[in-house]
């Protein structure tokens, strides 16, 4: 009797594709495994994160670069690929983070940190990233956290209304955040240690146009100064005559972290940045049975349009794996 | 057991507290301190924080959203 309970246990918490990761490429993952038919479980409110189901992009205020929509906000858009992903029978969403992936068998053992486990035939990371932090180095960086210094434009943006902020990066993110704050703030500068900052022409265009923002190219913070809260930057070159900026937000966007030690733990092959190889066309990565898409990928490109297309193939590529190695339990 | 939740209506974290809330039946004041000055000024006095969201169960501060947290004092 004890027996038969433990297997049927075994067979409910038995998948054949688990996705590690709820962002906007799992849960596509999700969805067209379902249409192959694959019993799917999605883990994770985006590992690492702390992110809501929906990952990263719901931190990005508006989307105009995914097909069908032609703008829409980051957060109801997490929640069209959430709903779709949960319109299938096969698909089960959990909000449980997980701890440890080991080879058993044929199949993967999945633990998760509330002591839950799960078997899976085929695994997907779809871990993504997260934020890259000030260095130590600048001063004062980690002391005004949430002080004045904020990772999150969408969110803290609001609290200041008609002040100085400064954003720290060159990248598109970093041109949409500045392009957000202007919305609230009095003046925005953009502080870039590079030649010339890189956003996508339409956010470049968009930057030039928009009074309130004011760009610093190469040149980097190197202190953050204030009482209670941030009031100054010092720059490591003068801007018109002036190494101090005043300012009362510093809103760092200068890249990500790919969340990869899930998958180096399990063997899965990373490149130099930490992020998970894989072949182009078929989201393998070098073990057989594991997949990964989307922002913990060495591909180049990471939009959620990409990642997404990454983790449908991922799906097919799970799917097949499964039919022709004839994996029928673990 | 009074709880304030400062947020603001763009922020993702906020979004995933209020679901929280939902979920496990638990009564919260939402107040928005963009909208709000003396609010984000009582936020920033109780908490030292200019980030959102800021959870205040019973005088017990919680910065970011942060679950573990919330279920030890929200069971006290």
């Amino acid at each position: 009797m004890k027996k038969k309970i433990k297997d049927l246990k075994q067979k409910i918490n038995q998948y054949d594709f688990i996705i590690i990761g709820a962002g906007g490429t799992a849960l596509a993952a999700a969805m067209y495994a379902a249409r192959l038919g694959l019993k799917t479980l999605v883990l994770g409110s985006t590992y690492g994160t702390e992110l809501p189901i929906g990952g990263v992009i719901t931190t990005t205020h508006i989307v105009e670069n995914y097909p069908g929509f032609i703008r829409l906000s980051g957060v109801e858009l997490a929640k069209k690929l959430e709903e779709h992903a949960k319109s299938y029978k096969e698909v089960t969403i959990k909000n449980e983070k997980v701890s440890e992936i080991k080879k058993n068998g044929n199949c993967f053992l999945v633990s998760t940190e509330n002591k839950r486990n799960y078997v899976g035939k085929t695994i997907l990371f779809a871990t993504g990233t997260k934020w890259r932090k000030l260095p130590d180095s600048v001063k004062g960086s980690r002391e005004f956290e949430n002080k004045g210094v904020s990772y999150c434009a969408l969110c803290d943006g609001p609290l200041f209304k008609g002040k100085v902020v400064a954003v720290i990066g060159g990248s598109d993110s970093a041109a949409k955040d500045a392009l957000l704050l202007s919305e609230y703030t009095k003046k925005v500068y953009i502080i870039y240690r590079g030649e010339q900052i890189h956003p996508e022409p339409i956010n470049m265009e968009r930057i030039k146009k928009n009074k309130k923002i004011e760009i610093i190219n190469n040149t980097n913070v190197i202190e953050i100064k204030g009482k209670n809260s941030v009031e100054s930057v010092v720059l490591d070159k003068p801007y018109k005559g002036k190494k101090e900026l005043k300012v009362q937000g510093v809103f760092v966007a200068i890249g990500h972290i790919p969340i990869s030690d899930l998958a180096k733990n399990l063997g899965v092959k990373l490149n130099e940045k930490g992020e998970i190889e894989i072949n182009h066309a078929t989201s393998e990565t070098n073990i057989p049975g594991v997949y990964a898409a989307g922002d913990v990928t060495d591909k180049p490109f990471k939009q959620l349009i990409t990642g997404v297309a990454d983790g449908c193939t991922a799906a097919y590529s799970a799917y097949q794996y499964i039919t022709k190695n004839k994996i029928l339990t673990c | 057991m009074a709880i304030n939740l400062y947020s603001t209506p763009t922020c993702p974290w906020c979004a995933k507290t209020r679901e929280f809330f939902k979920k496990n039946k638990i009564k919260y004041k939402d107040i928005d301190v963009s909208s709000n000055k003396k609010a984000l000024q009582e936020m920033f006095k109780k908490s030292g924080q200019m980030g959102v969201p800021v959870i205040d169960v019973n005088g017990k501060i919680i910065v970011g959203y942060n679950e573990t947290e919330l279920k030890k004092l929200l069971k006290k």
